[in-house]
């Protein structure tokens, strides 16, 4: 077979009208012809991506499958680490921490951050300012937000619990001290620092909802709820999608914050396995086993992930 | 009536701002610790409870600064960096996110996968192998290694690509007929209605590059060679940390980039409409 | 600088000198050329003691350059230095920094069998002996703080407490945080200050404890020490660890600006008070340093040896390292470890792992350290044992170790529970 000349489609079915046209129609070669105009496009930045994200990506999964201490060679043992999961409590714990995290972060921040950018995107006096505002926490050093709300929640000196306790009377939350607190306490400034930031990605799908639609349902007499729920809403579902996948992987990957927060205490209260991946790796050098825990990661991560695309999908036929 | 509804919204509208206002003030408090701690004397920054004036203010951190450390190196390297990988990541992320949204092939959903999947694996559990290949080609140690690293992710991609995909099929359909190749259409109808989503792209890219810590802290080594967020590190010795200096870095390290996304304000809520089809 | 100072430099140039005169097996091959050995260190900005040993050793040995390659500080320098040590782009010369990672290095093939250094060093550098792994040492110790009580005389004056006279036990230590708490009278000053580690509760207790052991599996020695600890933030001798950590408090500052009358810590600290009584940071006023205090008073008073603990910073050569440099190498190895390094590192005000009377004099002649003899008695007599014994679990250990501290001391968990977890984890987890 010759390679076929990417170019116009007519010409190529011209010039050879003896095939068969179940194998050489068009529309065989318009799929070729696509294909390969879709992967000049996708190309440059799929060389960068194979090479610097995929090799080692890939690495990562060979060395779940082994004992390795970093220096030396990695020695294969199969399936021994993922089996050793399944037994090992602090991982249990931590699995059960970012569930816990994620369970809250993501909805959470999607109502916030959606109803920042509905707000901001109005034609407000001072807009411009409250956007900048909004963003703020995702630019500002995440070891200063941690300081600062950590002082915040200080259960002996902190302005949360002295404000609380003009209307509590008994115990007040004990927060990033307490282990039952602790969780709930990153959440919530999981959700400020991120919510500027999926603002800005809605506030950029919502450019794309035509403004007549809105005006058209004004017209036939929508309220504000139904002209959101009926014409923003759907003209914002590949936003959506988008938001809701990376709030999704990034809930379940969280690392810094916790880190500098409460550095997955009291006791192992805020344990997540980000942290038990640079725990077992970087502290007790048992990289095979740290790379095992990453691809359980990945993989609810992908779960999840094929759920939405196929969802995504089904809503988009 | 109409008097009663307009002064009824018009207090609603007051109350509006009453509201956004005490949000904007909680929201900065961390920020507004960050400047008040840079005006501290070093001892002053952690106390029980917290100190919210500083006395005496200390100016002279914002001097020291620029005198006690290389902050003029830090800034340069760290704005080479931030321009490069979001040139890199902008141009090559809108192109093959245009591949992924517009046209159809075989393979086509399953590689889109591959790449939202790597944003599924934690950075730091595959960095080790990235770093010995990287060093391999003898790249340790060098600001090339960490535009390789950021600008070919795979999170540009995903952004464009669903942002393409709220564009109209009809509009490239009519730019097809007109006889203009497919790089054409990217070009001259996409990218000129893809502008919000660029703006945003650029800005986060940008942003997490001037804030990424533990991508220098593996690979650069020389001191001509750190980042701002490497640089205010190194304030923290191994038995006293510069509080207060690392505070006033903090500050000047965040400032332009409020100050950039300010002004690029009306690039993230452009409309279709007012932007208009060239070409 | 003082004259003391001067002197002590002029001591060190001629024992180097003499020492080279004296020449060893290798001095004709060093003789050949000029060897440069690169040398991994951390924040040179704050940390001279790196280019301390590099100018002592090269002023001695001009055929050698000691190149010094910069890393961050804490924990950071583990990282990028594992980092460096797995591409095989370490440095020929590097710190092991935390002594929970030795045996990993050493396991993973990255440390250079320097038995024959360890072998000429003094017996008595502290911290030596338990380097060795297998009869083979790989690291050796160049500096070795000690944990110490520190105390602010105006405070216990104004409070009429007696000053510290070596006799404490850990009881007397918390009655007289106590008293001083309630005499000193002002709201935010406290008789004491814990700071957040778990080594400032668990070392001490595996340090001073008969028969304790990290690798063990039984943790039942911490409960005293938790106990009295707890009591002592519910009654408001120092500041509660919910608020040590939530509101970042340094012991710099709390010390410095007299916010607690005492402060365990180890003896790296006494530099940095002194520079900072001298800049300004912290406030001036007298201060002096005791013992650690005891378990019990089998080991109080002068004439006894106090008990505390400390981990050594331990160097060690890269595995991966050219063939020709090893000479120069562990020559540099053995000079850092040795008296000459011991002299130049006191004259900068940091302790090195051989501390003997000329050491002493250097440390005891910068202005502005204590000059009472119970400070010089803390500063040189001491049995000090390892934070983290060199073992093949420690690290993992620690890490539970760690949890279990954070769990206890913010009271969300009862420390007989806490221990028993740990316990329960170690066996299941580690090993």
């Amino acid at each position: 077979m010759t390679t076929p000349v990417v170019g116009d489609q007519r010409t190529l079915g011209f010039s050879r009208p003896e095939l068969p046209p179940p194998l050489r129609n068009p529309r065989a070669s318009l799929k070729l012809r696509n294909a390969l105009v879709g992967w000049t496009f996708i190309l440059p930045n799929f060389l960068g991506f194979a090479v610097l994200t995929l090799v080692p990506v890939f690495t990562l999964f060979y060395l779940s499958l082994t004992s390795w201490n970093i220096f030396g060679t990695a020695e294969w043992v199969g399936l021994d680490n993922f089996t050793r999961l399944l037994g090992d409590k602090s991982f249990h714990i931590a699995l059960g921490n970012t569930f816990y995290y994620a369970a809250l972060h993501i909805p959470i921040t999607i109502v916030v951050s959606l109803s920042l950018a509905l707000l901001l995107n109005q034609k407000l006096r001072g807009a411009a300012f409250f956007r900048t505002v909004a963003f703020f926490p995702y630019i500002t050093s995440i070891v200063a937000v941690a300081v600062v709300w950590n002082m915040l929640f200080s259960p002996e000196f902190g302005p949360i619990n002295q404000f609380l306790g003009l209307f509590v009377d008994g115990d007040l939350p004990g927060w990033t001290v307490s282990k039952d607190w602790a969780m709930p306490a990153v959440i919530i400034v999981g959700t400020w620092k991120d919510m500027g930031y999926y603002m800005l990605l809605f506030l950029a799908g919502l450019q794309t909802v035509p403004g007549e639609l809105h005006e058209a349902a004004r017209i036939d007499g929508a309220n504000a709820w139904q002209r959101f729920w009926n014409v923003t809403l759907p003209c914002l579902r590949p936003t959506m999608f988008f938001v809701t996948v990376m709030v999704t992987i990034q809930s379940f990957k969280v690392f810094d914050l916790i880190l500098v927060m409460t550095d997955g205490g009291p006791g192992q209260a805020t344990l997540v396995l980000s942290q038990y991946i640079y725990q077992k790796g970087f502290e007790q050098f048992e990289f095979g086993y740290a790379s095992a825990v990453a691809v359980v990661l990945f993989l609810i991560c992908i779960l999840v992930t094929v759920v939405q695309f196929l969802y995504n999908k089904r809503k988009e036929a | 009536m109409t008097a009663r509804t307009s002064a009824l919204r018009r207090s609603g509208r007051v109350l509006l701002y009453v509201v956004m206002i005490a949000a904007a003030a909680g929201i900065m408090l961390p920020f507004a610790w960050m400047v008040i701690s840079s005006l501290k004397l070093n001892n002053q920054v952690f106390t029980a409870p917290v100190q919210w004036i500083p006395d005496p203010v200390q100016w002279r951190n914002y001097l020291d600064i620029w005198a006690k450390a290389d902050m003029v190196t830090w800034v340069r390297n760290t704005l080479v960096l931030s321009v490069a990988v979001t040139f890199l990541q902008v141009l090559t992320g809108s192109f093959a996110a245009y591949g992924f949204a517009k046209m159809r092939f075989p393979g086509r959903d399953a590689l889109f996968l591959l790449y939202v999947g790597t944003i599924a694996v934690p950075w730091q559990s595959y960095m080790i192998p990235q770093f010995q290949m990287l060093s391999g080609w003898g790249l340790n140690n060098t600001l090339w290694a960490i535009m390789l690293l950021q600008a070919f992710g795979a999170f540009g991609v995903f952004l464009m690509k669903q942002y393409y995909e709220s564009i109209p099929d009809s509009l490239s359909e009519a730019a097809r007929i007109d006889g203009l190749s497919e790089y054409g259409i990217w070009w001259r109808i996409i990218m000129p209605l893809s502008v919000p989503a660029l703006a945003s792209l650029t800005i986060i890219t940008f942003v997490q590059t001037w804030n990424d810590y533990l991508g220098p802290l593996i690979y650069l080594r020389d001191r001509e060679l750190w980042t701002i967020q490497l640089g205010l590190q190194s304030f923290i010795g191994e038995y006293n940390a510069e509080h207060a200096l690392i505070m006033t870095g903090s500050v000047l390290s965040v400032l332009p980039i409020a100050l950039i996304f300010f002004l690029g304000q009306r690039y993230f809520v452009e409309g279709i409409a007012t932007t208009g089809v060239k070409g | 600088m003082n004259r003391k100072i001067m002197s002590a430099v002029g001591v060190a140039a001629a024992a180097s000198l003499a020492l080279t005169g004296c020449g060893g097996e290798t001095a004709p091959e060093a003789a050949e050329g000029p060897v440069n050995i690169t040398l991994a260190g951390w924040d040179f900005a704050s940390t001279p003691e790196f280019q301390t040993l590099a100018d002592a050793y090269t002023e001695a040995n001009p055929d050698v350059t000691i190149e010094l390659k910069e890393y961050p500080a804490g924990e950071d320098y583990d990282t990028a230095l594992t980092a460096d040590l797995a591409a095989g782009t370490a440095p020929d010369v590097f710190i092991v920094k935390n002594l929970k990672n030795y045996v990993t290095f050493q396991e993973g093939g990255t440390l250079l069998d320097i038995s024959d250094v360890a072998a000429e060093l003094d017996p008595a550098t502290g911290g030596l002996e338990p380097m060795a792994v297998d009869g083979k040492t790989y690291a050796v110790p160049y500096r070795q703080d000690t944990w110490l009580l520190y105390y602010n005389k105006a405070l216990f004056e104004k409070a009429g407490v007696d000053l510290p006279d070596g006799s404490w036990t850990w009881d007397d230590y918390a009655d007289a945080a106590e008293t001083l708490t309630k005499d000193i009278g002002e709201k935010q000053v406290t008789g004491t200050y814990l700071h957040s580690w778990q080594s400032t509760v668990q070392g001490f207790a595996l340090a001073q404890t008969e028969g304790a052991s990290l690798d063990g599996g039984d943790f039942s020695y911490l409960a005293p020490f938790y106990e009295r600890e707890l009591a002592m933030q519910d009654n408001g001798s120092q500041p509660s660890y919910a608020t040590v950590t939530t509101n970042e408090l340094t012991y710099q500052a709390q010390f410095g600006t007299q916010k607690a009358a005492m402060l365990p810590m180890g003896s790296w600290y006494i530099g940095t008070l002194v520079a900072e009584q001298a800049s300004g940071a912290a406030d001036t006023f007298e201060w002096g340093i005791a013992p650690i205090p005891q378990l019990d008073e089998s080991t109080t008073g002068t004439e006894n040896t106090p008990v505390s603990f400390g981990d050594p910073t331990t160097m060690g050569i890269n595995a991966g390292i050219d063939e020709s440099k090893i000479d120069a190498a562990k020559d540099f190895l053995k000079f850092a470890a040795g008296p000459e390094g011991a002299a130049a590192l006191a004259e900068i005000g940091i302790t090195p792992a051989l501390i003997d009377d000329a050491v002493a004099d250097a440390i005891f002649g910068l202005e502005g350290v204590p000059q009472d003899d119970l400070s010089r008695f803390s500063y040189t007599t001491h049995e000090t044992l390892p934070e983290n014994p060199v073992g093949q679990n420690t690290a993992a250990i620690q890490t539970i170790l760690g949890e279990t501290h954070s769990a206890i001391m913010s009271e969300s968990t009862p420390v007989d529970e806490a221990i028993t977890e740990a316990e329960e984890r170690v066996a299941n987890e580690v090993g």
